[in-house]
């Protein structure tokens, strides 16, 4: 049973690096990015194909994470320079991304056996999936304190204030457009990161493996934003971590669920359900009141 | 010296619907000169202090500003000379964002927003400094979100990290007309030692006709497009209210 959840909250730090992108666009800049579901298995499928080509781990990392960037890229030159919405941009992309992954992959699926991993395959630790734990934590302790570090940054100010005021911002000297595709670019190579773990982790790339991803992401940022208002936690370092703790809660919520024997089938539908749920307690609480 | 240079403004050009909002408007403004800029609804002052931060670009003119051209340029890349302090306290902060991070940017308006850490203990003990002198009690709130102060408080601390950084012209639109009347004789003192202490050339909009007799130092009046008074330090001093609002008759 403690094994069942630990494969949970393993598969919620190979996300979190996602969830956290998607807190960089959503909350910090405010664009609804759904690009994520393409980027995720662009990361995926080129971890694949390089992986049983022989190339080290070594490479595919930043292969993974720079072309997360370019797809965000895209979604960003998209946006702001034809001026076109956020989420047709997102969604125009992420199509295209499906016959590029399909491309990549030369088929729907590869599995990934006996080739490297960044997993510790041994199980020193007690057992195997400690080390992977292990590893995915270090993956996840150095993304968020490399985050943190950059929302401080006169960069980061500038980021964030571009989503919150961005008529303020622009009279700043602050070219909005460029910070936005920066940080649609940072938002997909951290989701490209996500695909790249999770191959690895689950063994195999799969061209469907990104859809309705973008809804675990914005089901852990939602997470995190409720307990960000119960708690009224301000700074900005601290609700990045809650986006990781909503992650966490976001698996271990669907672990439930499967555990309690509902059809795996369903689960997209429950993944849906559940999101429509935090979004909508709050509001129907507020209505109760008001009432 | 800010030199506007027979600018015109026409939006629509050709069409049944064709708006005159500047038409061949040129004016000089001296270093360190106070100008307070009255007028109709649609006279064209807001038009020409778009035109000056870049919101708009002109049909045609210029407008230059310590002998460079700057009506090219897109809005972002004018902050080494103009600075703005909005209408409305919203505009000019960003609300989620703390007082420190607000002055932080302010402060970085004509510079590199860089990866470094630069809201450092020696910054937040300039920023304390500055806004102790406000008067307000709010140099131990800097960690506070700015959209949580009054919007008095908002525009006095706008006003105040639109001169953080060096700025050449300090443009305002109507800074005053969301506040009530104690807050705004706070920012419009506030204007006024800026202009004098620092020698920054301000421009400023108002529909407060005490305002504008009683700040600045010199005075102009747009109507249909065009600048139709123009009054020095000494004409000024000598208008009294009532002549000021026949202007508008």
């Amino acid at each position: 049973m403690i094994q069942f959840y630990l494969t949970a909250l393993q598969m919620a730090l190979c996300l979190a690096p996602m969830a956290m992108g998607i807190f960089i666009t959503m909350k910090v800049f405010n664009i609804p990015d759904i690009t994520t579901d393409g980027s995720y298995t662009l990361g995926a499928a080129i971890t694949a194909i390089m992986l049983t080509g022989g190339l080290p781990v070594s490479l595919a990392l930043p292969a993974c994470m720079l072309s997360g960037a370019l797809a965000g890229t895209c979604t960003g030159i998209i946006h702001t320079k034809l001026k076109i919405d956020a989420l047709l941009s997102g969604i125009l992309v992420m199509t295209a991304l499906y016959s590029i992954n399909l491309i990549i992959l030369g088929r729907s699926n590869i599995p990934l056996i006996n080739t490297a991993s960044i997993f510790i395959k041994s199980d020193w630790l007690g057992s195997e999936l400690n080390g992977q734990l292990l590893t995915a934590l270090t993956f996840v302790g150095i993304i968020l304190t490399l985050l943190i570090y950059l929302l401080r940054t006169d960069f980061g100010i500038a980021m964030r204030a571009s989503g919150n005021n961005p008529v303020m911002t622009k009279a700043l000297g602050v070219n909005n457009d460029s910070i936005r595709i920066t940080g649609l670019a940072v938002s997909n190579s951290l989701t490209g990161l996500s695909g790249f773990l999770v191959a690895q982790y689950q063994g195999f790339t799969d061209i469907n493996m990104g859809i309705g991803i973008v809804i675990t992401g914005l089901g852990s940022v939602l997470v995190a934003d409720a307990i960000k208002q119960w708690f009224n936690v301000k700074k900005i370092g601290r609700q990045i971590m809650l986006v990781v703790i909503g992650c966490t809660v976001f698996q271990a919520v669907l672990a439930f669920t499967l555990s309690i024997g509902i059809d795996p089938n369903l689960l997209k539908l429950i993944t849906a359900t559940f999101v429509l749920l935090i979004v909508a307690l709050p509001r129907l609480t507020a209505f109760t009141k008001h009432k | 010296m800010l030199i506007i240079n027979h600018i015109s403004k026409i939006y629509n050009a050709g069409s049944d619907d064709e708006v005159r909002a500047l038409q061949d408007v040129s004016v000089e403004v001296k270093k360190g000169e106070f100008l307070v800029v009255v007028g109709t609804n649609g006279s064209g002052k807001s038009t020409l202090l778009n035109l000056i931060l870049g919101t708009i670009l002109p049909t045609a003119g210029s407008v230059s500003i310590d002998g460079k051209t700057i009506s090219h340029l897109p809005e972002h890349r004018r902050s080494p000379w103009v600075s703005m302090v909005f209408q409305n306290p919203a505009n000019g902060t960003a609300p989620d964002l703390s007082i420190v991070e607000n002055f932080r940017l302010a402060a970085l308006r004509t510079g590199k927003k860089g990866l470094g850490i630069g809201n450092n203990k020696k910054f937040r003990q300039l920023v304390k400094e500055k806004v102790a002198a406000l008067g307000m009690g709010l140099e131990n709130k800097i960690d506070q979100s700015i959209g949580s102060l009054s919007g008095g408080q908002r525009q006095a601390l706008t006003l105040l990290m639109g001169v953080m950084d060096k700025t050449s012209v300090l443009l305002m639109d109507e800074p005053t007309a969301a506040l009530d009347p104690k807050s705004a004789k706070v920012v419009m003192e506030l204007a006024e030692q800026i202009n004098r202490e620092m020698g920054i050339t301000i421009i400023l909009i108002t529909h407060s006709m005490k305002d504008a007799l009683q700040y600045g130092d010199r005075l102009i009046m747009f109507d249909a497009g065009k600048i139709v008074k123009d009054l020095n330090k000494d004409a000024k001093q000598s208008l009294t209210i009532t002549e000021l609002l026949e202007w508008f008759t």
